[in-house]
């Protein structure tokens, strides 16, 4: 069994008999690794996105393309301007970056839901879809005619999902109806900004609250409404019934970490900023090595006692000896802990280290001694090397797109279900790209507004 | 008279009326077997909606985020940061290394349609409680492997978590100044809960084809892939050859875009993501001349590094002379992104989130009074809800062993005594609180009859 035979960190796998078991597991993985010729999950669902200048809302529309519903993309004839925010501007064909790399298996048509004349089509889709994603101001489609409230009368199975700062109901949604969505404003109103950034006693903006270096806010909304989506996809399988899904991305960061309104409640005061430190447990964080980054994260007192000794700092055993002593409060003493892990891990390469902590690991799992702790750790990588790992390219985690205008486009895709995997058929990012082919197949008037 | 859209949703969404409606995924049982963040955090957003969940823990041991508060505070003998991740749950402790033990779970594998681990790979293939083994007497089972590397890759036997994650997908490199040696993690476990979160997704994809066809599958959820998911930094490599690096405080997809100090010393972000807003920008810091200068009246010119930065610098004068409330309504007046940077006490007393149900103030029957977060998504006829809080290692023993399985006192003390089955010990986070009754509490001596 040639599993086995790799670097095997669990003692159960390295037990005796073990092997036998994982061959069916062998087996079953085989079978994972492609996409060929299986179902795909959600492909009796028709999904219309007419999400616009947000990218929460065209996230989500992605997700629900990669298991193989019809999405349909509506922007106007000029444009979704979502295909302009790109980073400094980089764009291929006039098309941008994070719009390319989620234009995966929609159908792009132009219509304007603004306009009197494109309505009777959005209708006409409205009538035909599963589930219609938007971000218009709140109350701006109800006062086109094509809000929740008026759509559910021509098909009652629509699931309506809204994606806006503050959302469609409470005083606040009405008031701030009108403030546009960003990722950066998301992730400063839910709590994650004021975590990011260095230390107090650090010179300005280094400690200034700080914005994540991507679509954090973004993203997690997308899978907020994705998952308020699926619900309500399979509350309506059961009894027919749609409904309507609301996401406020104001809450994109607490409301999936969720430790920011209890932490008011309970500490009653906010939490600083932490800069590279943590405030669960210390060390837990990536320090400089040699050649690069290399984390030592020690949550189990074993995992803690190994990483020190192989480092060199067991006089430290002592001080620190367990989880209660090394989750304080006491930001000086951290630092002191710190400033030690720091000084012993810049003496190594990174290898030298990962060699260290997996002989050890291994032999510790192999050991009928069972507080051998396992001392794990990983090199901080650019993107780039991300994209260079063989793991990842075992794993397809990158998808080569082809398109006659945008060339070869590269993508990372995961999803990896047996039966009906995730996957990436085509992009499609034109607008109006698929107007005939939509247009016929929905039976759509076509007017001069809305070119095919 | 058509009524007011504000009023229509407020009766729509009406939190006063959500313990009232039905729940989406009732009748569905989970099967919890994982621990920490990333495999609690699926099962847990799969119980606000109505799922059944049953968390598994070792006697006497627990879940180690039992004890993983944030510097060491504890509340009435929990850790409060826990109550977010295994709400609504029912909490068995059972020994899966014993003969009993496994036969047990695999009683109520047999019964649940979702099954969830985070061990890692192998792991549970090897003590007999895999996908592999429950498929055979539950073919309709979904059964979901999390973890950090992926079920199958060079990788795959690499323990990890949330930090690991972070560095392996490249998300650690994006975050922080560019000129800096500093790389910012995503706090509070970003990388356990969003994958979580994602986790959940896919599960949700696999109910509602199990709710087509009947048929279960398998899902290798892999943490970093997720985590990858959400960078477009891959796709502009592609693009460009390039990485793009940290970009401190400003959005490069936005400009101008950045988070700034008001005159009254607060943080404020501010991005404009269209032309249109751009304009509207212009218009309110009443210099009409921008919104005309070619380097900046389209998006694609004005994202270019030099001119972003010209912006952001002139926004953030314009910021530092005025207070953040002026801020605030001039954003409102002028239609702009501009939010508040909130932390932890903000959020927590926010009006605006407990109006919205985004923040929940609970009142549980064993821990009293608590301000946590809300679910994730806003459903208007399946609300996704909190009924309980944690409870006590193995508190649920009688109630689930008796109610699921049909088990007789005289069999549970039997295995109690054996050691299969069992509860807590002395430490902190696993036991009840101190003014709490629990030898003549019903629900841990569950007897028979309706419970919870």
């Amino acid at each position: 069994m040639r599993a086995i035979k790799e670097r095997v960190y669990s003692r159960y796998l390295q037990k005796k008999g073990a092997a036998r078991p994982l061959t069916e597991w062998s087996r079953m993985l085989k079978q994972l690794m492609s996409h060929e010729g299986k179902a795909e999950a959600l492909d009796d669902m028709v999904v219309l996105d007419l999400s616009y200048a947000n990218f929460a809302g065209i996230v989500t529309a992605s997700f629900f393309a990669e298991a193989g519903a019809e999405v349909i993309k509506i922007e106007p004839p000029e444009g979704d301007p979502a295909r302009v925010m790109s980073p400094y501007g980089v764009n291929v064909r006039g098309v941008g970056v994070p719009f390319l790399m989620e234009a995966r298996n929609k159908r792009h048509i132009s219509l304007d839901p603004a306009r009197e004349e494109d309505r009777e089509n959005i209708r006409k889709l409205a009538a035909r879809a599963d589930i219609l994603i938007e971000t218009y101001a709140p109350g701006e489609m109800d006062a086109w005619g094509l809000g929740y409230r008026q759509l559910r009368e021509i098909n009652p199975g629509l699931i309506y999902i809204a994606i806006t700062p503050y959302g469609h109901y409470t005083k606040r949604a009405r008031e701030d109806a009108g403030i546009p969505w960003t990722d950066l404003t998301s992730q400063a109103e839910s709590g994650l900004a004021a975590l990011i950034g260095d230390l107090a006693d650090a010179p300005e903006p280094y400690n200034w609250p700080t914005r994540a270096g991507f679509q954090a806010a973004g993203y997690t909304s997308a899978v907020a409404a994705a998952c308020g989506g699926l619900i309500a996809s399979f509350f309506k399988r059961r009894t027919g019934e749609g409904q309507m899904v609301d996401i406020a991305a104001a809450d994109a960061y607490t409301s999936c970490v969720g430790f920011p309104p209890t932490i008011g409640y309970i500490w009653k005061k906010p939490r600083p900023r932490y800069g590279t430190l943590d405030y669960g447990l210390c060390p837990y964080g990536f320090f400089k090595c040699q050649d690069g980054y290399v984390a030592i994260a020690c949550f189990r007192d074993q995992d803690f006692r190994a990483a020190i000794k192989l480092l060199g700092l067991w006089k430290l055993e002592e001080e620190w000896r367990t989880l209660l002593d090394r989750i304080t409060d006491d930001i000086d003493k951290v630092k002191e802990l710190n400033e030690a892990v720091e000084k012993a891990v810049a003496k190594y390469t990174y290898q030298e280290i990962s060699e260290k902590f997996a002989d050890y690991s291994v032999k510790a799992a192999r050991s009928k001694w069972r507080g051998g702790g396992l001392p794990v750790t990983t090199k901080m990588l650019t993107p780039r090397e991300v994209l260079e790992q063989p793991h990842w390219q075992a794993r397809n985690s990158f998808v080569k797109a082809e398109h006659p205008l945008y060339g070869v486009v590269t993508l990372p895709l995961t999803g990896k279900l047996s039966k009906t995997p995730l996957r990436v058929k085509w992009i499609s990012a034109a607008v109006g790209e698929d107007n005939d082919y939509i247009f016929e197949k929905y039976g759509l008037t076509k007017k001069e507004t809305s070119p095919a | 008279m058509e009524e007011d859209y504000f009023d229509f949703t407020a009766q729509l969404f009406n939190p006063a009326d959500a313990e009232k409606k039905p729940e989406a995924l009732k009748g569905i049982r989970v099967l919890d077997l994982s621990h920490m963040i990333f495999g609690p955090t699926a099962a847990k957003c799969l119980g606000q909606y109505g799922a059944e969940v049953i968390k598994v823990e070792v006697p006497y041991q627990g879940d180690y985020w039992r004890g993983g508060t944030y510097w060491g505070k504890f509340w009435k003998h929990s850790n409060p940061l826990w109550h977010y991740i295994n709400h609504n749950k029912y909490f068995v402790a059972i020994d899966v290394k014993l003969p009993k033990g496994k036969e047990l779970i695999l009683k109520l594998a047999e019964q649940a349609d979702v099954v969830i681990e985070n061990f890692t790979s192998g792991t549970v293939e090897a003590w007999g409680i895999g996908y592999s083994q429950v498929s055979k007497i539950n073919p309709k089972v979904i059964y979901a492997s999390l973890s950090t590397y992926g079920q199958y890759g060079p990788f795959r036997y690499f323990p990890g978590w949330d930090l690991l994650a972070q560095g392996a997908s490249g998300v650690l490199s994006v975050t922080g100044h560019p000129d800096t040696d500093k790389y910012f993690k995503i706090p509070d476990f970003f990388g356990d809960f969003f994958p979580g979160y994602f986790a959940a997704m896919l599960i949700l994809m696999a109910l509602n084809w199990r709710e087509r066809t009947g048929e279960g599958q398998y899902l290798d959820v892999c943490q970093a892939e997720i985590l990858m998911r959400t960078l477009s930094h891959f796709t502009y490599f592609g693009v460009t050859g390039k990485d793009l690096e940290r970009t401190g405080n400003a959005d490069p997809t936005m400009a101008p875009s950045g988070i700034f100090k008001t005159a009254d010393g607060k943080f404020i972000a501010l991005a404009v993501a269209t032309d249109r807003q751009f304009q509207a920008l212009c218009r309110a810091m009443d210099r009409p001349e921008l919104a005309e200068d070619q380097r900046f009246a389209r998006a694609f010119d004005r994202l270019q590094p030099e001119h972003a930065h010209e912006l952001n610098d002139l926004l953030a004068d314009w910021v530092k002379t005025r207070t953040a409330e002026d801020l605030l309504a001039w954003a409102r007046k002028h239609r702009l992104a501009v939010a508040r940077v909130m932390d932890d006490v903000d959020i927590c007393q926010d009006p605006w989130r407990r109006e919205r149900g985004s923040v929940v103030e609970f009142e549980d029957d064993m821990y009293k009074k608590l301000v946590l977060e809300g679910p994730i998504a806003m459903l208007s006829k399946t609300p996704g809800r909190i009924k309980w809080l944690t409870r006590p290692l193995g508190y649920h023993n009688r109630y689930v062993l008796k109610k699921f399985l049909g088990l007789k006192e005289e069999e549970i003390k039997a295995l109690e005594k054996e050691g299969v089955i069992g509860n807590w010990d002395y430490r902190v986070g696993q036991r009840p609180p101190i003014y709490h009754d629990i030898e003549n509490d019903p629900v841990f001596n569950y007897q028979g009859g309706e419970g919870h």
